[in-house]
């Protein structure tokens, strides 16, 4: 792994761009956050197919679905709070046209750790996949990313993706593929735990599981890409081989990774522990965001102790 | 077609609207029938939709569908034996726009306040593409209007001067609750919506004629969108119905049927 941190929503603009050379029916979508969510880049070079709404997000929201009715595909990027949940209805209304549209949330979880709790969105996940039509992914570094928004474009309809405000290593190349419904097995030293982390985790899942291999375990390291469609069949055998398994999120734990993990668990009929770390039904606060994210449960430490406490039995 | 076809039209639609919301037992007579001329005079004059650039009509207050698919079922769009099936199980005729189940359909609406978005998205492709032959058509709601989303796209449509999105408010000032004024009130809603920067018509909004003619009118404003005031009558065309605000939503009895089939007639 290249453990250079770098932010990933850094390369939003620079993705929008390449993808334009391509699609050139691609329009996107602001509220007064282009040079947050670096949008602005995209904007400097397609200026005829940027369009800023102002601090409206309900309206950009819904305007996705006129763009959409006449053959563009927009993508609306914003904030992850803004972009699932003050556009909710919005959306799901757009949804249930079943608009060609994409959303992009920057910012998600714990990332914007100084603005403190009403700027983290640690329900988005919960918000967006909930929707019928709506597909979800969460890329985990700026070339996963890319991947990721190329994948989306293929996909005739909402989709919903997730990136990274904070620094997060690069776990992939610039030539990384990316499959709708397909996860990534990232480490694979042995069945004692999986270890699934969703894209915005990937610093703390990964740091836990380099800490667990010290302490002498074999585990696997899961990036799972796509929270919906989900690799039901990866979680499937995974639940056959390993012990139990840890879910990584930058999120509330109920409803996001850990809730969707769940589910394909129980459907599994596999007979397996699934321990989660991430937010646990809590408002956070202001701070630096490592420190939002450790007071708040997402570190490598809590992934190390939710492990042990699987193998020791507690 | 000619304003007496318009009015024969008119005169079938409320009667078809009449039959499906008696047949449902259950729909939203009032709100269609304030605004069934406006839906009239749009798609038999204005709409055109041969093309694959076509004009759009959004139907932002969804919940007057009996109003869209009477005209549908005349245009031909959905079959006159569908009419007996709305809002019941395996119809494609739900209680609010699905275009999943018919084409011809915009936009899915009915969660009140986001149409108005909606047209301002597709106002800005149309411009995008150099479609300036179509119009976009959105038919909003007075209580609609206590949504602050329709003021935040009052906004935009004048901020990008879209001569190309014109709105029709079906101002029958009457909500779920009463009197829609009393609800939240809405006046001086001329000045509030010219403050906005819209070019602006009142008219007679049951009136064929005057429809066709604010049309005509405003076809040679080119630097602003364009706001109607269709002032209209809830229940319009229904002795019982008229102005009264329990007619908003509800079922007919075989009374009310046969009176209101009468005063149609």
């Amino acid at each position: 792994m290249n453990y250079k941190l770098v932010s990933t929503r850094d390369y939003i603009g620079k993705v929008l761009i390449e993808m334009q050379k391509k699609h050139k029916n691609l329009v996107v979508i602001d509220s007064d956050l282009a040079s947050s969510v670096k949008s602005n880049e995209f904007a400097e070079v397609y200026p005829n197919n940027f369009f800023e709404m102002g601090i409206a997000e309900q309206s950009s929201m819904s305007s996705v679905c006129g763009f959409a009715m006449e053959g563009f595909i927009p993508i609306y990027v914003n904030f992850s709070i803004f972009v699932t949940g003050t556009v909710w209805t919005q959306l799901r209304q757009a949804c249930y046209s079943n608009f060609n549209f994409k959303i992009i949330g920057s910012h998600p979880g714990m990332d914007n750790g100084p603005d403190g709790a009403t700027h983290h969105a640690l329900e988005d996940i919960a918000l967006s996949r909930v929707i019928p039509n709506m597909t979800v992914f969460t890329p985990s570094d700026m070339n996963e990313l890319k991947a990721c928004v190329e994948e989306a474009l293929k996909i005739n309809g909402p989709v919903y993706i997730r990136t990274p405000r904070d620094t997060v290593p690069i776990l992939h190349d610039e030539n990384c593929s990316f499959h709708t419904g397909k996860a990534e097995i990232l480490e694979d030293d042995g069945n004692d735990i999986a270890i699934i982390f969703e894209g915005s985790s990937s610093k703390e899942a990964y740091e836990g599981f380099l800490s667990l291999k010290e302490l002498g375990y074999k585990n696997k390291l899961i990036n799972i890409r796509s929270i919906k469609p989900i690799d039901s069949e990866l979680i499937n055998k995974l639940s056959s081989r390993v012990k139990g398994i840890v879910t990584v999120e930058n999120h509330n734990v109920s409803g996001g990774l850990n809730g969707v993990i769940s589910e394909e668990i129980v459907k599994s009929k596999n007979n397996i522990i699934v321990k989660c770390v991430g937010v646990n039904n809590t408002f956070t606060e202001s701070g630096k965001t490592s420190d939002v994210k450790k007071k708040y449960g997402l570190s490598s430490e809590k992934v190390v102790e939710k492990a042990l406490e699987i193998i020791k039995g507690l | 077609m000619n304003i007496e076809e318009l009015k024969n039209k008119s005169k079938l639609y409320r009667k078809t609207i009449i039959e499906m919301i008696y047949k449902a037992k259950v729909g939203h007579p009032g709100g269609s029938l304030s605004c069934i001329d406006i839906l009239n005079v749009l798609y038999n004059t204005r709409i055109d939709r041969s093309e694959e650039n076509k004009d759009r009509l959004i139907l932002s207050k969804g919940h007057v569908t009996p109003a869209l698919f009477s005209v549908f079922m005349d245009l031909g769009y959905i079959e006159k034996s569908e009419i007996n099936t709305f809002r019941q199980i395996n119809s494609r005729l739900q209680g609010h726009p699905d275009r999943n189940k018919i084409k011809e359909i915009d936009a899915n609406t009915g969660l009140l306040g986001q149409g108005l978005s909606i047209g301002v998205g597709a106002a800005l492709a149309k411009k995008l593409k150099n479609d300036n032959d179509h119009n976009v058509y959105v038919i909003i709601g007075d209580g609609e209007m206590h949504e602050g989303q329709i003021w935040e796209a009052l906004m935009e449509g004048a901020h990008y001067k879209l001569n190309n999105l014109i709105v029709f408010l079906d101002y029958n000032k009457l909500s779920s609750k009463g009197n829609c004024n009393e609800v939240m009130n809405l006046e001086p809603i001329h000045d509030r919506i010219k403050s906005f920067n819209w070019h602006i018509e009142e008219i007679n909004g049951n009136d064929i004629e005057e429809i066709l003619q604010v049309l005509e009118k405003i076809d040679s404003i080119t630097d602003k969108p364009k706001f109607i005031i269709a002032n209209t009558i809830k229940g319009k065309g229904v002795s019982f119905m008229e102005n009264n605000p329990k007619w908003h939503s509800g079922g007919l009895n075989d009374e009310q049927y046969k009176k209101a089939i009468e005063e149609l007639n």
